[in-house]
């Protein structure tokens, strides 16, 4: 077979993935445009005009990312994920509010908001110390060191406060560390805490703002001396489950020494959350549960969301037909919530064709991970494929009433540059991974 | 995967296939819950969105007008006006105090009020406030003209009510104002609304459902700030228009007897005796339901508190002792108990002894020996007292008083309406606790004492005597109308009240004559001249202190010599606690016959009267402006 050098660089693109991402765009430029049409339909927002740009220009970073070999970037991580870390603390000191979170660094009208784009440089740094600075070293070491990388910006994000974008770098950060062979009782130490503190906040916003009859049980965590009562118990426990350890030697320790450790951490976390979060941060966090509970407040989004995309049916209202996001109903409509007016005018049928563009797209990135030339490629592959799906999850989980309200846009269809240049970036990461992929496996 | 051995392999492979069933396990969840939302709960869903988006105001429907019974000039309508709203989240970059300013300026009112309108978050208050009402039309105008520099200023037609020239008619037409919380609670079922306006008193309130009419509603598409979408599809339940209400009220003769009264406190009533149709109806003083449309809650509350009870309709609202007009009764009781012979005379010395008390007659001097015609002439109390005590006794009396429709409502359809007193043993046993005295009945006899009536009873019974014994239930609606066409939808008939049957038809012609003869001979000689009717009447001049709450009264019926009662009017007339002097109840009974019958204005009959130099004393006050007490109290 004569391969020519065009025909070799046609082979190893992966055409699939371009067309399903550039067929995203437009769709997603078409509901920007039909998300700034107004009840009398004229066109009120210049928002669509500047998402082609974004597409446009985007498209040409996602060239310039196919086309450096990606593995340069192994000796660059370092420096780039220091740089993004002094440009998170700049942003802390000199950034635009938006929405009540200093998460935006703007040179005039021109903003952009770089803890999007941090999530690649993460990813590259995750990579790049699980596969190439990380060989050699402990479970625990290498789970430590990935834990400072992926915690560092996430303590700087929340400061912003931003508890939507800090929440993505936890996945990414598990499901490389999962790739990276990290052992299981590792891995599912921060998990089992992590689980816990999600639904013990959940449950003590529950109890807070919802529950008619509050429980005592989470007096626990507001109050002091109840508080030190258990913690202090807690802590003596491990102390002497520890010891007996270092005493007798005998292997059932361990786990009931796993376990106290998960339940204290999570203990610890939770009555942490429940200082910190405000009132409303938590009733946005829980009243995805009940939107009634709060219909003006808190649950109107829900509300508005749910009735957009129910009403629009098995093929929807039409293009530019929905009516509860022209009469305005659909808060944050071309960014936050982009897919309820794109399952409210294209229904069902449209939705499960946005589906299957983004499970290609993830699958694809699971394919090139196995098909990548190295681990660092691999690593990256699957950062960028938990990225973009816990982005979807959450995303459409929110607009249809499954999932807390976080405000993480819908990559690819979401009004905005910095998301969208962030997704076309790791697509060109991908690109870059499979063209250079090698034929051993493939 | 070029460092890889074939163990690294399978590892990735297996947790790339674990990733790749997590993600297409979550996707699939998503799915089914999106079928589940989209699908099978679709016209849930799409009810919901159609209801978020569907407003439904009410299109008022146009209330009826009152005209008064010559159909001619309505006494209440409807003017367009408009109420301003303001939408603060629309005021843009207008900083709200200078705009207040500037509408305030516009709108010949208080910025402040605006200001105080404004919710603590108006910077995203989409809901309008309605910061003024009763706004004239070219004060809109001028708004609409320069609309941009009021941005989230809006207006709407509210009509409201007004009545034309309402003078002394207050009482009778009543006022409208927005109904109450209690007022809902017991009219929702008859189709009010918390929107609603309702009559409050007079007409209005009577016939409400007959005026008001039935709102219909718009259903309209808004958008989330709750603004209309021109594309959104309109359905309109169209309203029905209230009905016009014609009264049985001569404008002419209210005005006539207005002014007759002047600005005395007291009640005029005039009415038809064959139908029972109200002519005129007096109470002054009145006030000017109109104030109640102005912004502010001042004038309500001064009228409300206002120690003359502007609010009082006198001529049914509230009782007062008849005085020397009850001694009609009295004749008809002993006429119809043939009780004492009315030709037998009794001698007055101007006193009488009971007991061990004296009780003197309006004529210290006495009057001599009296007949029963020359004793209803003169009023005398001691003629009456004798008789009351000697001959009938507390229950004849009060039986005949209640025969005539004393002691309980006429049943006219204003409301409020007071049933006066008609005493007799067991009533004083059950109020006071004490035996029913001779003394008692001697006050009763000559209208004093416990007895209490309203003008418009006493009018009930001068229109028996007139009517030889037939009592019509008084009315003020005539008929009731099509709006704008005039069509006539109802006819109010006619309805006999009661029949005074204790008395045959000699004893009313008796009576009548007396009346008559009070006039030609007796206590209303020197008050009335009229020469255009025949009246017949009795005086109620308190003028004896059995008791010291005592009214100037003057009841009449006329033209006497009428071919048919048809003819008759009844004049009613009376003064609280007026001047003595002043005698004004007659005078003014006589000044309403003369423009009545000679077909005058008060001012022609006022001129005449002058001209004729009729009377000696001249006390006729000008009437303050219409409707407005204070002002001419002050």
């Amino acid at each position: 077979m004569n391969t020519g050098k065009g025909s070799l660089i046609l082979q190893r693109l992966d055409i699939g993935l371009i067309v399903c991402v550039v067929g995203l765009m437009v769709l997603g430029v078409a509901f920007v445009y039909s998300s700034g049409v107004n009840s009398e339909s004229q066109q009120m927002s210049g928002e669509w005009i500047k998402q082609i740009i974004w597409s446009v220009t985007g498209l040409v970073f996602m060239a310039g990312a196919a086309f450096i070999d990606y593995r340069r970037w192994q000796a660059l991580a370092i420096p780039m994920y220091i740089g993004y870390l002094l440009v998170l603390v700049l942003v802390l000191f000199a950034g635009n509010y938006v929405k009540g979170a200093r998460s935006w660094l703007g040179i005039g009208s021109f903003g952009i908001q770089p803890s999007e784009f941090g999530k690649i440089i993460v990813i590259i740094m995750l990579a790049w110390w699980f596969g190439e600075q990380g060989k050699g070293e402990s479970d625990l070491r290498q789970s430590l060191g990935a834990i400072i990388i992926a915690m560092v910006p996430v303590g700087l994000i929340l400061l912003q406060p931003d508890l939507g974008t800090a929440f993505v770098y936890i996945p990414i950060l598990f499901t490389i560390a999962f790739f990276a062979g990290i052992g299981w009782r590792v891995l599912l130490f921060p998990l089992a805490v992590g689980v816990l503190i999600v639904s013990g906040v959940l449950g003590y916003a529950w109890n807070e703002h919802i529950a008619d009859t509050p429980l005592n049980l989470f007096r626990l965590f507001t109050e002091m001396r109840l508080f030190r009562t258990v913690f202090l118990s807690s802590l003596g426990l491990i102390v002497m489950t520890a010891a007996g350890w270092f005493i007798f030697h005998r292997r059932y320790f361990l786990p009931i020494l796993y376990g106290l450790g998960v339940f204290s951490m999570a203990f610890i976390g939770i009555a942490g959350a429940a200082r910190v979060l405000r009132g409303y941060q938590m009733m946005r966090l829980v009243v995805f549960l009940n939107p009634q509970i709060d219909p003006r407040g808190a649950g109107w989004h829900i509300i508005q969301s749910v009735t957009a995309v129910g009403s629009g049916g098995i093929a929807g209202k039409g293009f530019l037909q929905g009516t509860q996001s022209h009469y305005r109903y659909l808060p944050e409509q071309s960014t936050d919530f982009i897919f309820s007016i794109i399952a409210e005018e294209i229904g069902f049928l449209g939705c499960l064709f946005v589906f299957a563009l983004f499970a290609y797209i993830i699958i694809r990135a699971l394919r090139i991970a196995y098909t990548s030339f190295d681990k660092f490629g691999s690593y990256i592959a699957v950062g960028v494929a938990a990225m973009i799906s816990f982005h979807v999850i959450e995303n459409i989980g929110m607009a249809i009433g499954v999932m807390p309200i976080t405000g993480i846009p819908l990559f690819f269809l979401s009004y905005g540059g910095s998301s969208l240049w962030t997704a076309l970036m790791a697509m060109g990461l991908l690109l870059s991974i499979h063209f250079r992929r090698s034929y051993k496996f493939a | 995967m070029i460092e890889g051995d074939e163990r690294g392999k399978r590892f990735l492979h297996t947790r790339l296939m674990l990733f790749g069933g997590l993600f297409l396990a979550v996707f699939l969840v998503l799915i089914g819950h999106l079928f589940n939302l989209q699908i099978i709960e679709k016209l849930e869903w799409e009810g919901r969105a159609q209801a978020v988006s569907r407003r439904s105001e009410p299109l008022l429907a146009q209330r009826g007008f009152i005209w008064d019974r010559n159909h001619d000039v309505p006494l209440a309508v409807n003017i367009d006006s408009f109420a301003i709203d303001i939408v603060p989240a629309e005021f843009q970059s207008e900083n709200p105090e200078e705009l207040a300013k500037k509408l305030a300026d516009k709108l010949d009112m208080d910025s402040n009020g605006i200001l105080e309108a404004l919710p603590q978050n108006w910077k995203n208050y989409w809901n309008p406030i309605e910061v003024a009402s009763g706004i004239p039309y070219k004060a809109i105008v001028e708004i609409a003209e320069s609309v941009e520099e009021y941005p989230g200023v809006f207006w709407q037609s509210k009509p409201h009510r007004w009545y034309n020239d309402v003078g002394s008619l207050s009482h009778v037409l009543g006022y409208v104002g927005n109904i109450t919380i209690e007022e809902l609670q017991i009219l929702y079922n008859e189709g009010y609304a918390n929107t609603s306006s309702l009559g409050k008193s007079g007409i209005e309130k009577a016939f409400d459902g007959i005026l008001r009419g039935k709102d219909g509603q718009i259903f309209r598409t808004v958008d989330v700030k709750g603004r209309y979408l021109e594309s959104g599809r309109e359905d309109i339940i169209p309203p029905e228009n209230g009905l016009d209400a014609v009264l049985t009220i001569d404008r002419n003769i209210q005005s006539l007897a207005e002014k007759a009264l002047g600005p005395r406190k007291g009640a005029v009533v005039v009415l038809r005796p064959g139908t029972g149709e109200i002519l005129a109806m007096v109470s002054y003083p009145s006030f000017n339901p109109n104030l109640f449309m102005k912004p502010g809650p001042g004038s309500f509350a001064s009228l409300s508190l206002n120690s003359d009870f502007p609010f009082l309709n006198r001529a049914i609202n509230s009782g007062y002792a008849p005085a020397s007009t009850f001694k009609l009764v009295m004749t008809a009781a002993l006429l119809g108990e043939q009780a004492f012979d009315p030709n037998k005379r009794i001698l007055c010395r101007g006193y009488m002894t009971l007991g061990n008390r004296k009780f003197w007659c309006h004529k210290r001097s006495g009057h001599g020996y009296l007949n029963l015609q020359e004793a209803l002439a003169e009023s005398c109390n001691i003629y009456f007292g004798t008789v009351g005590v000697e001959h009938l006794g507390i229950d004849t009396i009060s039986r005949y008083a209640r025969a005539f429709g004393l002691g309980s409502i006429t049943g006219i359809e204003l409301d409020g309406e007071n049933s006066g007193i008609v005493p007799d043993a067991d009533w004083k046993k059950s109020i006071y606790h004490s035996p029913w005295t001779l003394g008692d009945t001697l006050n009763a006899s000559i209208g004093q004492g416990f007895l209490l009536v309203t003008p418009l009873q006493m009018a009930n019974v001068v229109a028996g005597i007139a009517n030889k014994g037939i009592i019509y239930r008084p009315y003020i609606l005539k008929e009731v109308r099509r709006s704008g066409t005039g069509v006539v939808v109802e006819r109010t008939e006619p309805e006999i009240l009661r029949t005074v049957d204790l008395l045959d038809e000699r004893g009313f012609d008796y009576l009548q004559w007396a009346m008559r003869s009070v006039i030609t001979e007796g206590t209303g000689k020197f008050a009335i001249y009229t020469k255009s009717a025949d009246v017949a009447g009795k005086t109620g001049t308190g003028e004896i202190g059995f008791d010291d709450r005592w009214h100037d009264w003057f009841v009449a019926f006329g033209p006497y010599k009428a071919k048919t009662p048809a003819e008759r009017i009844v004049v009613v007339v009376m003064v609280e606690a007026a001047d003595s002097y002043d005698w004004w109840a007659p005078k003014a009974t006589d000044i309403i016959f003369e423009g009545v019958f000679g077909k005058k204005g008060y001012e022609d009959v006022i001129k005449e009267w002058q001209e004729r130099r009729v009377w000696w004393s001249w006390s006729t006050r000008d009437l303050p402006g219409s409707g407005t007490p204070d002002e001419a109290e002050e």
